[in-house]
């Protein structure tokens, strides 16, 4: 379901990330773990869209997360360019074009002939010299064809290109809308299936009005799977911690992924609230692919299927539980052995 | 007048049966001036109010915005100027266009939104004061141009004299004040009512989402671009139609010069004032700075003026002047007292 193939993840002289390969297959729940500063949350970054990563590829779903250059996408940078060079032309001709074809055709007290105007336009244009028109439309198009280039060429990737292709993410720190209730945030992850319509959302026209019924349901569900039923109509931010990061989950939930990613879901909860994470987490894996980041080693090994090893960017171990507890470098870098554990 | 009273009286009740939220609240005070004029003609009050009406568009429209979308526009004022001379140049009698008023709203509305999408496009990556900057400098930009283009925009003469918007053969200017006043009240009413719309919408959760995290929003599959987009378009559209409206009511697109910057920074207290993002809240903040500024202060340097008190020579003791004085006072306690506004935006369930 996702792969990542040699990522390489660098800031100037920083290498956060380097050479990092793995497989994670459709239906597990994969643990990425590691000291602080180990790239985890880096990695995250790179396979989510935030941030380009410098080598290697990521492929969800076995398509690279980038829009193709399609037909399209020549059509519209052609079309742009087109007219962008024809406003260079109007602009530079303006005054010129308007004496001839309003000013000098008024005809006081009778209407205005608009088609006229269109052929009064067009043998203005015709009467001008080629070659003086010709250097401002192409200087015009080559701006405005590049422009378009370099807008879609920005917009090719990142998260929400991730997010079409199936990808989201929960945050290390909690990144909620602050101004939303909850069921709000989860309702932002649901509108996204079908594109934002304006006027359908000005006129709140019957269509809207029935996505999104069906929404807010689909909306209180999700909530009541992460235990948030009953806070579904408290701002975000009042709502006790533990309750920020599972909504976080429910958010991302929305967004109906094939593959979620969870940063440090158990960071700030007692144990109680831990075992609670670890159910939903359970009933999550059966739906989705879970890559997840954490600290908490009895929560990894309760729910990992397989645990990928990061120490200074770099992978040092990738296996099933049982394998990684027992790994030499492992061991040595991060999980310490049960005496260095007793002497703290 | 019968109809007039009726109908003040229909809406009172119609307003009252809603929610009593401060939105409706405003509304029904806004028809106060409007019974004012009917029972004691000829005060003027509804003439003097009208500029109150035509911020509280603007302030609207760059509320979708700035309080909506967070992206901060400094440049309200080139939209407003968009809007009227688009509205002048269509409606003069010096120009063979001399189209009806009512269409030349609509266009004003379009050229608007054209030039929030091509103002939008290339600025959707910018963020805060990198954006600022850009939007003040196409304020000036727009002014500029409409002064040196004077065969299209006579210049610095402006456009006059401009048809009033008409209904059934009443025109809506200064010849029947208070049908003009009742008139731009419904064309708030009816924008409000929109803009709840989309406040309530994916699209109005899309710009909270957008405003509060763009990242965060991202990734969970908002489209950050158009979203933007949406905001900039209507926001600027909302401007435009303030500025026809303006210039439709004062018969005159008046010269490019009063499209400036600090009408751009008055739009923008409106909105800081009254509550970013919240209706209710630009409304009020229209109704207080601008009440105070060009109603207020302008009836109180005449008082002084006619009462021998002051003359026009001593600038400092002539109200009219201590305009942007207020405004900076005004901003300054703003944001010591109260800086989420006077009606922090009513955050809470959209979907209610």
């Amino acid at each position: 379901m996702l792969k990542v193939k040699n990522l390489s993840l660098r800031f100037g002289g920083l290498t956060a990330v380097s050479d990092v390969s793995f497989c994670v297959e459709e239906g597990e729940t994969f643990a990425v773990i590691g000291p602080n500063g180990a790239g985890k949350t880096s990695l995250f970054n790179a396979i989510s869209g935030v941030y380009r990563p410098t080598a290697g590829e990521v492929l969800i779903a076995g398509s690279k997360s980038r829009l193709p250059f399609t037909m399209s996408t020549v059509l519209t940078v052609f079309v742009s360019a087109l007219l962008t060079g024809c406003a260079a032309v109007l602009i530079l001709n303006l005054t010129a074009l308007w004496d001839a074809v309003i000013i000098n055709k008024f005809i006081y007290d009778a209407a205005f002939d608009w088609v006229d105007c269109f052929w009064g336009s067009v043998a203005y244009f015709s009467a001008q010299n080629t070659s003086f028109m010709a250097l401002p439309f192409l200087s015009g198009s080559i701006v405005g064809g590049l422009a378009a280039l370099k807008i879609f060429s920005s917009t090719r990737v990142g998260p929400e290109v991730c997010c079409s292709f199936g990808l989201t993410r929960t945050f290390q720190n909690v990144r909620l809308f602050k101004d939303l209730s909850a069921l709000d945030n989860v309702l932002i992850g649901l509108q996204n299936g079908r594109g934002l319509n304006f006027f359908s959302s000005l006129f709140h026209l019957p269509s809207l009005r029935k996505q999104e019924a069906a929404n807010y349901k689909k909306a209180l569900e999700l909530l009541a799977l992460v235990g948030l039923g009953l806070d579904a109509e408290r701002l975000a931010t009042q709502l006790p911690y533990g309750s920020q990061r599972k909504l976080e989950i429910a958010r991302a939930l929305a967004c109906n992924p094939k593959v979620l990613l969870l940063d440090e879901p158990a960071a700030g909860m007692n144990t109680t609230e831990k075992l609670a994470l670890v159910a939903i987490i359970k009933r999550i894996g059966a739906l989705v692919t879970v890559i997840l980041i954490e600290h908490d080693m009895q929560v990894v090994m309760g729910i990992a299927n397989r645990i990928l090893v990061l120490d200074y960017g770099s992978q040092i171990a990738l296996g099933t539980p049982a394998e990684i507890c027992v790994n030499q470098a492992v061991i040595n870098a991060y999980l310490g052995t049960s005496s260095e554990v007793a002497s703290v | 007048m019968k109809g007039s009273i009726f109908s003040t009286i229909f809406l009172s009740v119609l307003f009252s049966r809603a929610k009593a939220s401060p939105l409706a609240v405003l509304l029904i005070i806004s028809l106060l001036p409007l019974l004012f004029e009917l029972i004691f003609p000829g005060h003027g009050i509804c003439e003097r109010l009208r500029p109150i009406l035509i911020f509280a568009i603007l302030g609207l429209g760059l509320n979708i915005v700035t309080g909506n979308c967070g992206l901060l526009n400094l440049g309200v004022a080139g939209f407003m100027a968009i809007g009227a001379y688009t509205f002048g140049i269509l409606t003069v009698p010096i120009f063979p266009f001399q189209i009806n008023a009512w269409l030349g709203l609509l266009a004003s509305l379009i050229a608007g939104a054209a030039a929030g999408f091509v103002l939008g496009l290339p600025t959707l990556r910018l963020r805060g004061d990198y954006l600022a900057v850009v939007t003040l400098g196409f304020g000036e930009i727009i002014q500029d141009v409409i002064r040196n283009l004077d065969t299209i925009t006579k210049g610095s003469q402006g456009l006059n004299p401009l048809p009033a918007l008409s209904i059934l053969g009443v025109e809506l200017n200064n010849s029947h004040p208070s049908l003009s006043y009742f008139s731009l009240l419904i064309i708030i009413f009816i924008i409000v009512l929109l803009l709840r719309n989309l406040n309530k919408s994916p699209v109005g959760r899309a710009w909270s989402a957008v405003r509060d995290d763009e990242l965060a929003a991202g990734n969970m599959g908002v489209p950050v671009m158009r979203t933007k987009l949406y905001a900039f378009t209507s926001g600027a559209a909302l401007s435009s139609l303030a500025g026809a409206l303006w210039a439709s009511a004062l018969g005159s697109t008046g010269e490019p010069g009063n499209f400036d910057f600090q009408l751009s920074v008055t739009a923008l207290c409106i909105v800081i004032v009254g509550g970013l993002g919240n209706l209710a809240g630009v409304l009020l903040g229209a109704a207080v700075i601008v009440g105070f500024n060009s109603v207020f202060l302008v009836e109180l340097s005449q008082f002084l003026n006619s009462a021998g008190l002051s003359g026009t020579q001593n600038v400092l003791a002539t109200p009219a002047n201590w305009k942007f004085l207020v405004l900076g006072l005004v901003l300054i306690l703003m944001m010591r007292l109260a800086p989420r506004g006077l009606i922090p935006a009513l955050k809470g369930s959209s979907s209610k």
